[in-house]
């Protein structure tokens, strides 16, 4: 019991910190359409820009994670500027999109192992200190972590609920020639959509990198598990995507106490699959016509 | 002369792989990231077959075209259902699991350490045991291949997946039985996909799961993008590309490490440019529009 306790907990502090990455995917992906796998690069570069400045610079945590989240938004924009931007003016598909953001994945996880190496890194050189909270265990990772997420999250429901920019991101979605004929500039629209998505893309990174290692390829799951969150949860809401991202990280929870920690990655993609069968608008989704969901 | 044999085996097999993902993405027009997956169970298959049931070659590449065929039934019944990304997402998340079953059921697969000592296809007595007579085996087992995608895409058949992939709904209007079109063309590419995978389990005597991980996914998707898509010479174009141009680098003599991160390096810029400039590829028909 005890041990179901201590993993139901730790599934949910897990959770959370998939949510922001499920969040950020979900901003981007909600409103341009496109699958973003640029999404993963900008994870991956925030991991390592706090790597290299804590490791090689000693520059202080704190001031290390925001110059991350910064430099994660700043690739965000990029993408939006040099390669959706583009597209979009020449009129190409959202498929073209997706391949080129997946060209400009691989070469950024090939550029981070040539300069720093194929192996796993450590963010913080000494290990987590663990306390007891009643029957819990909670290492003190896990406090920033459950906090930070919870606190980020509440803050975005609250923008975005009922503000002119939460109504502009729904509207891009539904109909965005008619959203830039009442005078709201789109492009302007992607570029504040794009830096805040990859911020949180970041944010999830340093985050997940306190207490597990980093290496190349850490972008991909990362990704996917964001993806996964948001059609688990159900695209078109704020909650879908929170609400996936819990039941991700609760469910890899308890596939520790079944089996083997090796297969967390089976078990998640085993449900997103059968989510897609069963269920394919998600816990909380609207049912939309098929066309809309095609293209 | 022995490397450049090796360069062949490996050109040829990356031809077949494409010209079967070019089934699906440029013909049918439906872009999978599993089809490592696919060469993956073929190239286990065989390996746990020759070296654990002590199959031959041949009888074992049957069996593994057949058995990875029937798991593709398996999954494309429910996955071809899904339009746009949730295929995509679905076909990464199947590669995903393939991937970590490999290298997880250690008592089957041998888990990361891979499986060694495959034993050197042998035909009669006759063992292929020089890159050039492996070279000629692959060509012996690939041509028919090639030869049979070439008649598919060709007939009825063929016009029909370019009939799905411009709009489903004017097939299915003219009769053509979309859902059912669409299984045919993913069984087909992942049996080919099995056979390339037999034939390089048979050539490195060695498979580990790195082998058939997403970065291959991508890496075989790549090879038709870059090609072209949507006709037969795209892919072969493009593998030709992939496989033999990387060894231009090889000659500056750069260390092993940088050198494939900077070949990948170039094809992910390939892709990027392409996409923005030339979407059809090189030599291809379709842009993915």
């Amino acid at each position: 019991m005890q041990l179901l306790l201590q993993l139901v907990f730790d599934g949910l502090v897990l959770g959370c910190v998939y949510s922001v990455a499920a969040v950020g995917f979900a901003i981007i992906y909600n409103t341009s359409r496109i699958f973003h796998v640029g999404f993963g690069t900008s994870y991956l570069v925030a991991a390592y820009t706090c790597f290299w400045l804590l490791a090689h610079w000693q520059v202080p945590l704190f001031l290390s994670v925001i110059a991350a989240i910064g430099v994660a938004a700043a690739t965000g924009v990029l993408f939006e500027l040099l390669i959706y931007r583009p597209l979009r003016l020449r009129g190409a598909s959202l498929l073209v999109m997706l391949i080129s953001s997946l060209g400009v994945y691989v070469v950024s996880v090939n550029l981070v192992s040539m300069f720093f190496g194929a192996e796993t890194k450590i963010l913080l050189a000494e290990s987590a200190k663990a306390f007891r909270c009643g029957p819990l265990l909670i290492a003190s990772t896990q406090m920033p972590q459950l906090f930070v997420a919870m606190l980020l999250l509440v803050v975005i429901a609250f923008a975005t609920r009922n503000s002119r920019a939460g109504r502009a991101l729904r509207a891009a979605r539904d109909n965005p020639v008619l959203l830039e004929a009442t005078g709201t500039d789109l492009d302007r629209l992607y570029l504040v959509l794009f830096a805040l998505g990859s911020a949180l893309a970041g944010l999830a990174a340093v985050l997940t990198s306190l207490d597990s290692g980093i290496d190349p390829n850490i972008g991909m799951p990362a990704l996917l598990t964001a993806a996964a969150a948001l059609i688990l949860g159900g695209i078109g809401t704020f909650v879908g995507p929170v609400l996936g991202g819990i039941l991700i990280g609760l469910l890899q929870g308890l596939a520790l106490w079944q089996l083997s920690s090796r297969w967390t990655d089976a078990v998640t993609f085993c449900v997103l699959i059968l989510f897609l069968l069963v269920r394919p608008q998600g816990v909380l989704g609207v049912v939309r016509r098929v066309e809309e969901v095609a293209d | 002369m022995n490397y450049v044999w090796h360069l062949l085996v490996l050109a040829i097999l990356y031809a077949l792989l494409g010209s079967s993902l070019n089934l699906l993405c440029g013909y049918t027009g439906l872009v999978s990231l599993c089809h490592a997956a696919f060469y993956g169970l073929g190239a286990y298959c065989s390996a746990i077959l020759m070296t654990k049931a002590g199959l031959g070659f041949f009888p074992a590449a049957l069996v593994c075209v057949v058995l990875t065929g029937l798991a593709s039934l398996a999954v494309a019944v429910p996955t071809l259902r899904l339009r746009g990304d949730y295929f995509i997402l679905a076909t990464l998340g199947f590669q995903i699991i393939v991937f970590s079953t490999l290298q997880n059921w250690v008592s089957l697969t041998n888990g990361p350490y891979g499986i060694t000592g495959i034993p050197i296809p042998s035909i009669m007595g006759f063992s292929f045991d020089s890159p050039l007579l492996y070279l000629l085996l692959t060509v012996i087992v690939c041509a028919p291949c090639a030869a049979a995608t070439r008649m598919l895409v060709q007939s009825q058949f063929g016009r029909a997946l370019r009939c799905v992939r411009e709009d489903e709904i004017a097939a299915a209007s003219l009769g053509k039985d979309v859902p059912r079109l669409k299984i045919c063309a993913f069984v087909i590419a992942a049996a080919l996909a099995a056979v390339c995978g037999v034939m390089f389990a048979g050539y490195s005597r060695y498979i580990d799961p790195t082998s058939f991980s997403v970065a291959e996914s991508i890496f075989i998707l790549s090879v038709v993008i870059i090609g072209g898509a949507g006709n037969l010479a795209g892919p072969v174009v493009g593998a030709a590309f992939m496989v033999l141009f990387p060894e231009v680098i090889g000659f500056i003599g750069l260390p092993d490490a940088v050198a494939a991160n900077l070949r990948q390096v170039i094809y992910g810029v390939a892709l990027v440019w392409l996409m923005r400039f030339r979407p059809q590829g090189i030599v291809g028909d379709y842009g993915f529009d």
